[in-house]
């Protein structure tokens, strides 16, 4: 490279970040939608969870007030975790553009980290009013101040598992260019998978160390159970180690694929 | 028309043998999306035994029975949902100017489709019929694929609904969605579980509760029924999507001949 190197600025990729907040933002009909589709979720959970307390016994210690603590909270991190914020990536591999960004005297894959960070700073901004329509149909338990830390630190850890997943797939348009189906794919799984839906404790015990190997237990499952009180305080840091070593293995995973990746376009010159 | 018709699915046929990679994938994600909701089903009634009187062989077949009428609509008039797009895009234009009836014209857009979905919700559906232990008499084979029929028709008279604001408002797409998140989500259990409003809403303006609860409710002859029905209700399912779809086509027609383009 003939280029020397520059000292690293921070101030573009804030720029970059705030660029992809504003356009979030214009999209006004979707923000309108999706805060509807949300509101019909926390009804359709509520009176699922209420029908079937309603005539049966509660399961495996699972009260009703944490079973539908449990699903809100989940459908509120859902709208950050499912989130495909790496598809930029994917739509300049498909469109070509991905040629030029590597003369922009930047680093791309931080780049892309700022667009992706700006449009899920801008959902994270989505969870306010939607916590205040899921409070119009269900009441949500606040675990103690020490319970909620905890969450919040699980869930970054979550956050970190999810975009490097979401990383990894949009890489794969370096030698696939039609990724939508598997995008799909996943994005069911992560919600199954990752307790979303269901939470992990309801499934039959010899299904239960399967699912909680697998990273989409990381994503959803862990923060959510720790919200609840499932997880006690005694194994906030064997569950944390576990999600902190799915980000350290995607990551790294990320990291190979990137270097081929990006190999493979000088070679094809764009 | 019959023969256009006939060199559609010709031509899809060709074009999915092309893309065969990505056939399966789509048929993977098919599979994954009812399996997972089958799968969450099971999950829940396996720690609760019932929901309002409904067991999950009860509510197996109620999922086979909106899958079997969703597969039907999405292998017949998927094109439909691709209108507001053609419309913003002026392609729709092309349609107007041949000699056959433009939805026809629609409808008939070769691309990459084939039964796959259809194929599974038919295996899925006998094993959840088997599973749930209904009688399988003359009655039940004559009976159902007009029910599915008109399952597939209350699909497509909603789509086709959606498809027409398209005339009037560019964005139509995220509406669409939501429609069709309300469908797949709200069919999964028994209509009776909802309040009074929605119930009602989900059997007579979105008439989604005779794609499958009424029609299950009266093979597994279940009491109690949303709405204080009586049983039979869901035997008018073919006779509610034939009238839907007609009252979607009249507005569609409304829609086409306001239509002046989208000034390209």
């Amino acid at each position: 490279m003939i280029a020397t190197r520059r000292r690293f600025r921070f101030d573009p990729y804030v720029q970059f970040m705030k660029k992809s907040m504003a356009r979030e933002a214009t999209y006004r009909f979707n923000i309108f939608t999706s805060l509807g589709s949300f509101a019909v979720r926390v009804y359709l959970l509520r009176t699922v969870w209420v029908a079937l307390y309603a005539h049966n016994a509660a399961p495996r210690g699972l009260s009703l007030g944490a079973i539908v603590t449990y699903s809100t909270v989940a459908l509120l991190l859902g709208l950050v975790l499912d989130i495909d914020q790496t598809r930029a990536l994917h739509d300049r591999l498909h469109d070509g553009s991905i040629a030029t960004d590597f003369m922009k005297p930047i680093n791309v894959p931080l780049f892309f980290f700022a667009d992706g960070t700006g449009e899920v700073l801008f959902h994270a901004l989505l969870m306010v009013p939607a916590l205040a329509i899921a409070l119009l149909f269900v009441h949500i338990t606040v675990p103690p101040a020490g319970v909620l830390a905890a969450f919040a630190l699980s869930f970054l850890l979550g956050y970190f598992v999810g975009f490097f997943l979401n990383f990894i797939l949009n890489l794969t348009a370096f030698w696939t260019l039609e990724i939508s189906a598997i995008q799909l794919i996943t994005t069911w799984l992560t919600d199954f998978l990752g307790g979303q839906i269901v939470p992990l404790v309801l499934f039959p015990v010899a299904l239960q160390g399967a699912v909680y190997a697998l990273p989409f237990a990381a994503m959803f499952s862990t923060p959510l159970l720790i919200y609840i009180g499932v997880i006690p305080p005694a194994r906030y840091l064997e569950s944390m180690a576990v999600q902190a070593a799915w980000v350290i293995v995607l990551a790294a995973i990320s990291t190979v694929m990137w270097r081929a990746g990006s190999r493979r376009i000088v070679v094809q010159g764009g | 028309m019959l023969g256009a018709y006939g060199q559609y699915w010709r031509i899809n046929v060709l074009t999915t043998l092309e893309y065969r990679e990505n056939f399966i994938l789509w048929s993977l994600f098919t599979f994954v999306y009812h399996g997972s909701a089958i799968a969450a089903l099971w999950i829940i009634l396996n720690n609760f035994p019932s929901m309002n009187g409904w067991t999950f062989r009860d509510m197996a077949f109620l999922y086979g029975l909106w899958m079997l009428a969703h597969a039907l609509h999405n292998t017949l008039f998927s094109n439909v949902e691709g209108i507001p797009e053609r419309i913003r895009e002026g392609d729709f234009d092309r349609v107007l100017i041949r000699p056959l009836d433009a939805l026809f014209g629609v409808i008939a857009t070769p691309g990459q489709f084939f039964p796959d979905e259809l194929i599974m919700a038919l295996v899925y559906f006998a094993a959840a019929t088997w599973y749930s232990g209904i009688h399988v008499g003359l009655g039940f084979v004559t009976i159902v694929p007009l029910i599915v029929a008109g399952g597939a028709l209350i699909d497509l008279a909603l789509n086709l609904i959606v498809a027409t604001l398209a005339f009037w408002f560019v964005r139509v797409d995220e509406l669409r969605w939501l429609v069709l998140q309300l469908e797949q989500e709200f069919t999964r259990y028994p209509i009776s579980i909802y309040s009074r409003g929605v119930s009602f809403v989900l059997t007579f303006v979105l008439p989604f509760a005779f794609m499958n609860y009424f029609p299950a409710a009266y093979f597994l002859h279940k009491g109690d029924l949303a709405l204080g029905l009586p049983r039979e209700a869901g035997l008018f399912a073919p006779l509610i999507g034939l009238v839907f779809v007609v009252a979607a086509y009249a507005f569609w027609r409304f829609g086409l001949d306001r239509y002046q383009g989208v000034g390209h």
